[in-house]
């Protein structure tokens, strides 16, 4: 009677450890939904931008109040649990802008669930002109916040407005809404992405969102809103763009 | 002369500054080392006792940056924390390598030795300091060590610039002899200078060597007097020279003390001890939290690698990638539920997509549309040039008519020039290829007529041809189509060249002229999926033939139809240039060229 017992609880644990071993073999994931567990899922301030825009400096001002010299950033900064204010805590990321790494900064925003916001920082002290890459960076992150069902606010933050050259931010938003829709033209003439020839065919088309061509492109469509204020690292001059995280955090 | 000195972590914090040159610290320059060194990763092969070695050329990026001097970089990457140390001088010699070399070593053993590390890993994990914003900063609590550091630095470099200055008379007794004493009296003036809490002030190597002996220190010693607004100045400097050498001596010996302890405390690292085994196994394969250790990854990653190898990638990047993972994973944790192999793959995963991304982004009709609005002083606009190179037969022409059968869709005007002037057939082919282009935008035309210039082709297409002939004639050819194609408005010109064996230099030499008479605006190489290993050599040795100061602008990956899932080629010829690959030939017909696509490219892959 009690070796039965025994015998039965033995079989049951080597039935149910095959089990999951065989299963972890199989799909490479003991539980489904482990991959989830690499989600982020707290509230989260991203900043990003192209190079030299100004991005770890403005990181820095905000968690150490310090100004210090930065030099291109290869890998995110990361601040946990960062205090916005004294009672709204948020996880504070800036990435990268080197063209190379921009996947980290697009796998973030696919694996985020909690975006609060999206602060892009831009030289506003660059001509107009030379904002194509700008506008091309800005619309590969649109292309995936706007497939969120509320989009991700985005704030335009035109840094260095200390310069005598800087533009003013309506100015730099009304051109990037132009260089967007050349964009937005450009990509349904060009050549197509190779896609897998059968299978996951479906899957791949709703990676990213497509925007309609035909009548001018606004930030007004889109789901999440684009802001735009000028501000300036060097001079400390940031509270308007503090002001816009708060009141997105908190939301 | 060595330039700059820093240390800076990957966040792109700069945590130590020094000007060699006594100038304002110049981070440009660093960061045109990082925007380098982050595109071309891969191909540093350089290397000087055992520091890597990178060449930063000025004109490579102009956009932005005012100096485009080109300069050198000697450059350490420490694991626990990852900190860049990074040497930059003017260029390459074997004398500045060496002391560039020595520096770095000076600089890497200090900050060890002076624990500067335990610190930085203790912020980064966040259980130092928090302030008020719930933030520790990664040089929480560590200032006044970098001061030191910097202290030490100074004197340490000092002495190295001095000793080095010195040997180079041919009376070697005499600097010899002389040498302790100058270094010495160079250095408590340093330890003066920073301890006396003036480390914003920089001293230059220049001004110092110029004076000699006694001078020296008084001149020195001059600034601070003036900030301290003493008038008796010669008074002070005597008495501080004697009771400086003491100091220097001393903090001479400090250093040195330092240093050996360094090395004393590297040699008597314990070994780890293997103490939960049983539970290691169970943490390895199902449970995950486990730390990767070197012994766990090594089956995985050679797994990884065969798997890899088998879909065409040459086993020298199979190598690198597999280093980069166990770089990327050697000492980090498993999430919950992922075995030390899943890991792998993601961190594989993560290393392919960077090596494919491009470094650059190439919006081409962004650039013709660019380049055909603007109109010199007679009005007429300068065609935007392509340059198609490749090896024999991996299908140069058929891309060719491929991207031109897209620039027409774009309704740009094309011409299509016949630079291959060796191989019999090579312009009637392309004169076939234009006789079907110009059917396909325009249904009207007749095969074989001529337009109205006289050419075969019609009015948006055409072909421009000089017959076959040697190799000065290519140039020749070039320069006279360029020409035409102002003169007869055409946006974009097409030029096919020679299929040409890489590791064949007299076949080889000729592009290198090519690309300075023709000056296209894209050089593009065409490689065959087909190739394998060779791919590596074929993509460098293309890439070299321009001279230094042209490189190849992107590859065209040919025949990916028909290799199926073994794409390893295109990771080969990234890996090799650092170059993008822009367009895959997908099949057989005018319409079968596609983008790349780096999440499929890498998909494939890992399938």
């Amino acid at each position: 009677m009690f070796s039965n017992s025994v015998l039965v609880a033995l079989i049951l644990v080597l039935l149910t450890s095959s089990f999951l071993l065989i299963l972890q073999r199989n799909t490479g994931k003991l539980i489904w939904n482990a991959k989830s567990g690499s989600k982020n899922r707290q509230p989260t301030l991203i900043i990003a931008g192209p190079c030299g825009s100004g991005k770890t400096c403005l990181y820095n001002l905000m968690t150490t109040g310090k100004l210090k010299t930065t030099v291109t950033s290869q890998e995110t900064s990361i601040a946990d649990n960062f205090k916005l204010s004294q009672s709204v805590q948020v996880r504070l990321m800036a990435f990268p802008g080197h063209l190379k790494l921009r996947s980290k900064l697009l796998d973030e925003i696919k694996d985020s669930i909690n975006i609060k916001g999206l602060v892009f920082v831009i030289d506003a002290t660059v001509d107009p002109k030379q904002l194509t890459k700008t506008a091309e960076f800005l619309f590969h992150i649109l292309q995936l916040t706007e497939r969120r069902k509320d989009g991700v606010d985005i704030l335009l933050a035109c840094n260095k407005s200390e310069m005598f050259t800087a533009r003013p931010p309506l100015k730099i938003r009304e051109v990037l809404e132009q260089e967007i829709e050349k964009i937005i033209i450009r990509k349904q003439k060009s050549l197509e992405t190779v896609t897998h020839s059968n299978k996951n065919h479906e899957l791949e088309q709703e990676d990213t969102v497509d925007f309609e061509t035909g009548n001018n492109f606004s930030f007004n469509i889109l789901e999440g809103n684009v802001d735009a204020f000028e501000g300036s690292v060097l001079k400390k001059d940031i509270d308007k763009w503090e002001c816009w995280m708060r009141e997105r955090a908190v939301n | 002369m060595l330039e700059q000195f820093a240390i800076f972590t990957p966040q792109g914090e700069i945590l130590y500054q020094f000007n060699c040159l006594g100038r304002k610290f110049a981070e440009t320059q660093i960061n045109r080392f990082v925007s380098q060194y982050i595109s071309s990763r891969t191909s540093i092969g350089a290397s000087y006792k055992k520091y890597s070695v990178l060449d930063v050329s000025g004109a490579a990026d102009g956009a932005g940056l005012k100096s485009s001097r080109s300069f050198c970089c000697m450059f350490h990457i420490s694991k626990q924390p990852e900190l860049f140390y990074v040497v930059t001088y003017a260029e390459q010699s074997l004398e500045l390598n060496d002391e560039a070399a020595e520096v770095l070593k000076l600089g890497v053993t200090l900050w060890d030795s002076l624990q500067l590390n335990d610190g930085i890993v203790r912020n980064l994990s966040g259980r130092g300091h928090r302030n008020e914003h719930n933030y520790v900063e990664v040089t929480e609590g560590l200032e006044e060590t970098i001061a030191k550091f910097d202290t030490y630095l100074r004197a340490k470099y000092e002495a190295y610039a001095r000793r080095s200055e010195a040997s180079k008379p041919v009376l070697e007794t005499e600097s010899v002899e002389n040498n302790p004493k100058k270094k010495s009296s160079e250095l408590k003036s340093k330890k003066k200078s920073s301890s006396g809490g003036q480390q914003g002030r920089k001293w230059g190597r220049d001004g110092m060597m110029d004076e000699i002996g006694h001078s020296d220190p008084t001149k020195l010693d001059f600034s601070e007097a003036s900030s301290a607004s003493s008038s008796n100045v010669a008074l002070v400097d005597k008495e501080s020279f004697g009771k400086r050498t003491v100091e220097g001596e001393f903090l001479i010996r400090e250093i040195d003390d330092l240093l050996v302890s360094q090395r004393d405390r590297v040699k008597s690292t314990a070994q780890a001890s293997n103490t939960n085994a049983a539970f290691s196994f169970l943490k390895k394969h199902i449970l995950g939290n486990k730390t990767i250790s070197e012994e766990d990854l090594k089956s995985v990653l050679d797994k990884l690698q065969q798997k890899l190898i088998s879909k065409n990638v040459a086993p020298e990047v199979a190598r690198h990638l597999s280093q980069q993972v166990s770089k990327d994973l050697i000492g980090s944790k498993t999430a919950n539920w992922t075995s030390v192999e899943n890991t792998a793959r993601e961190s594989l995963i993560k290393a392919l997509t960077q090596i494919l991304t491009p470094g650059v982004s190439v919006d081409l009709l962004h650039e013709i549309q660019k380049r055909t609005s603007q109109k010199d002083s007679e009005g007429k606009k300068h065609p935007y040039v392509f340059s198609i190179v490749g090896v024999n037969g991996v299908g140069k022409s058929t891309n060719l008519s491929k991207l031109a059968f897209w620039l027409l869709q774009n309704n740009f005007n094309v011409l299509i020039v016949a630079c291959d002037t060796f191989r019999s057939g090579a312009v009637e082919q392309l004169r076939v290829h234009v006789e079907n282009l110009a059917q396909l935008t325009d249904e009207s035309h007749v095969r074989g007529s001529r337009n109205r210039r006289g050419k075969s082709g019609n009015d948006h297409v055409e072909l421009f041809e000089a017959g076959y002939g040697g190799s000065d004639l290519v140039a020749k050819i070039a320069k006279q189509a360029i020409k035409y194609a102002k003169d007869q408005n055409f946006d974009v010109v097409l030029m096919d060249t020679a299929g040409r064996r890489h590791n064949d230099p007299t076949l080889m030499s000729p592009l290198k002229s090519f690309a300075e008479q023709a000056n296209p605006d894209k050089i593009i190489m065409v490689g065959e999926a087909l190739v394998g290993t060779d791919s590596v050599q074929q993509a460098k040795n293309f890439n070299n033939a321009f001279g230094k100061v042209r490189n190849l602008d992107f590859f065209i990956v040919s025949k990916c139809d028909t290799v199926g899932e073994m794409l390893g080629t295109m990771v080969n010829m990234v890996y090799a240039t650092g170059i993008p690959i822009l367009f895959v030939g997908v099949g057989q017909t005018y319409t079968d060229l596609r983008t790349l696509s780096v999440k499929w490219a890498v998909d494939t892959l890992m399938s």
